[in-house]
């Protein structure tokens, strides 16, 4: 069964939509629109009465509902989740990690400011933590959608240098196990950088930054897409007031 | 959404007003590109609005920045500086070498000279230091003055206290704790970066919400200058390069101009201003070994070796492979050197004989 992105030129780029129940990656430079990207997908989920949650580790969750405030979107009912870590202790103290029983809260009970790091203890985010802490709450309240902004946040700062490949290995296997669908950021350095994390996905979509003499240009394409046919050329996109658009896509079939 | 002007009216206008308050932002551009010149327009007007702001200088010591914003005309006595660059280092006999600083928080009005050397002891300039320094001077002010808080910080630069400070695996973890602590800080901050290379994923372009792009290049035989916004969160934005100058006051951008026109003018015009740099000194340099060349052959010496060093630099040059088509070129020029020496002694010995 295949859902929609919540984005239609790239529906029609992927022919009908995702594979439900799968992991995806959106990957390019910083300033593409995955943060969008990822966003579109969830508010799309929601108008579909679908419980998605967002998990946000590069920015705090204050700044990114200030951010989608310039879209129009209703995103009160997406929950979301903040493995932002706070300020690291310098002291040799036992790392305290994001607890088992942290809930996720939605959109439109964000408070205005950012949480601040408590003087006693601290919430620092590792792997090891987050992913049990994830799959208590995918059991729990049985997600549809969730979108990971971002697992190159996850990767630097949530995994010492040793354990990086092993452990983003294991971290998409876990998703595949959840059978969640899935949509993950990851950033690259460049247009031939292949991330790791697109070997273990079922698809990547990538976004495309150039910057020429009219400006940012921004265009998409789909990498891979197992289990399906795709469009393979390389589209326009933008992002307007109403989100991220594609442009020139093939209509539909009849 | 808050708005924090950058103290520069056609850079608030191409972000539509101004940058989102109480996030960290990155500045960068090539060296002589401005960064310093923009970074202080910012905390300047911070401080015509009567803000607290703090500059914590890590690559030029305050001093010499006082002394170079004296020449717009700006006075910065009201600003907070935390002085940590580097002191000279100490070599001692042990294999430990200490990068170090006394962390010294002091109003610009009272920065006088470069601060000396400690001689006996010199504090380690780390991440932790800096971070520890900011905020004993944020909770110094809020003892002073009720509800005082410093809402502008400029970080010059974050590649000093990259490469003074940060050493082993946890370097990234550091930083991204660092831009936390000045998040909840709820300052707008600035940060430096010298940082060039694109296809790196730097933990500070990686967090920075937003990036402004300075560019420089030479058009014929005048220095021009642009600036971009690469990318900001939470904010339309101007996307197109557009015209900036530093004149007598300061940098000026013009929004609404556009540049003319001169090939490609991609994300790395830093970089190919670099790399034109140094193909232009290897030109030089073959232009001269050429010329060399000529003068051997005239006197009908030996010139094979000189020439396979010469095409080898030629090959390297092609490559962009600019080191070493320097070093074959310096090859060619000491054989031909060597040999027209050869040459003129033989003349000598000959002028002699007759």
């Amino acid at each position: 069964m295949k859902i929609p992105t919540g984005v239609q030129g790239l529906d029609r780029m992927l022919h009908g939509g995702l594979i439900a129940k799968r992991p995806y990656i959106v990957s390019g430079p910083p300033g593409s629109g995955k943060t969008t990207m990822l966003a579109q997908f969830l508010k799309e989920g929601i108008s579909g009465g679908e419980r998605v949650l967002f998990i946000v580790l590069d920015e705090p969750p204050n700044e990114l509902l200030a951010n989608l405030r310039t879209f129009r979107w209703d995103v009160g009912d997406i929950e979301i989740l903040d493995a932002n870590s706070d300020i690291r202790r310098f002291e040799p103290t036992p790392i305290v990690e994001i607890s088992d029983e942290q809930d996720p809260v939605k959109m439109r009970d964000l408070p205005e400011g950012i949480r601040k790091t408590p003087e006693v203890e601290s919430h620092e985010v590792s792997v090891h933590s987050l992913q049990p802490l994830l799959k208590t709450l995918l059991r729990k309240h049985g997600f549809q959608r969730i979108a990971i902004d971002s697992m190159t946040g996850l990767r630097y700062f949530c995994m010492r240098d040793f354990e990086m490949d092993v452990s983003t290995q294991s971290f998409m296997r876990f998703l595949t196990e959840e059978k969640v669908t899935a949509l993950l950021a990851v950033e690259t350095a460049g247009e031939s950088d292949v991330p790791p994390e697109s070997f273990l996905a079922r698809g990547e979509i990538r976004l495309h930054r150039i910057r020429d003499d009219s400006g940012i240009r921004r265009f998409v394409s789909i990498e891979k897409y197992k289990g399906s046919a795709h469009e393979e050329m390389v589209y326009p996109m933008e992002i307007t007031e109403k989100g991220i658009v594609v442009q020139g896509t093939p209509p539909p079939p009849p | 959404m808050e708005r924090v002007s950058t103290g520069i009216e056609g850079l608030d206008k191409m972000l539509r007003g101004g940058l989102p308050a109480g996030r960290p932002y990155i500045v960068t551009g090539p060296p002589g590109s401005g960064k310093t010149i923009l970074s202080t327009h910012f905390l300047l007007d911070g401080i015509r609005n009567g803000e607290q702001c703090m500059l914590v200088a890590l690559d030029e010591p305050p001093s010499e920045i006082k002394a170079n914003m004296a020449t717009f005309g700006w006075s910065l006595d009201q600003l907070t500086t935390l002085d940590a660059t580097p002191d000279i280092k100490t070599h001692k006999k042990r294999n430990v070498i200490d990068v170090g600083t006394t962390l010294d928080v002091r109003d610009m009005e009272k920065v006088q000279d470069v601060r000396k050397s400690m001689q006996i002891r010199t504090m380690e300039v780390s991440i932790h230091s800096v971070q520890k320094m900011i905020k004993q001077t944020a909770r110094d002010l809020r003892e002073r003055v009720a509800g005082g808080h410093y809402s502008r910080i400029v970080i010059d630069s974050m590649t000093a206290l990259k490469r003074f400070s940060l050493k082993g695996e946890d370097a990234r973890i550091l930083l991204q704790s660092f831009l936390r602590f000045l998040s909840e800080l709820e300052v707008t901050a600035v940060i430096v970066s010298n940082a060039l290379d694109p296809t790196a994923l730097e933990t500070e372009f990686l967090l920075a919400r937003g990036e402004i792009l300075l560019h420089k290049w030479i058009d014929g035989n005048a220095v021009r200058r642009a600036i971009s916004i690469e990318r900001m969160r939470g904010t339309p934005f101007d996307d197109r390069l557009r015209p900036m100058e530093i004149g007598a006051h300061g940098m000026s951008v013009f929004p609404s101009a556009a540049i003319t026109s001169r090939g490609e003018l991609a994300h790395t015009v830093d970089r190919a201003f670099l790399e034109a740099r140094d193909a232009d000194e290897v030109n030089a340099r073959l232009d001269d070994v050429l010329a060399a060349l000529e003068s051997v052959r005239q006197v009908e010496g030996e010139t094979r070796e000189a020439e396979a060093a010469v095409l080898r630099g030629v090959v390297a040059l092609q490559r962009k492979r600019f080191e070493e088509a320097v070093r074959h070129l310096i090859t060619a020029k000491t054989r031909l050197t060597e040999e027209l020496r050869l040459h003129d002694a033989a003349t000598k010995a000959r002028g002699k004989a007759e």
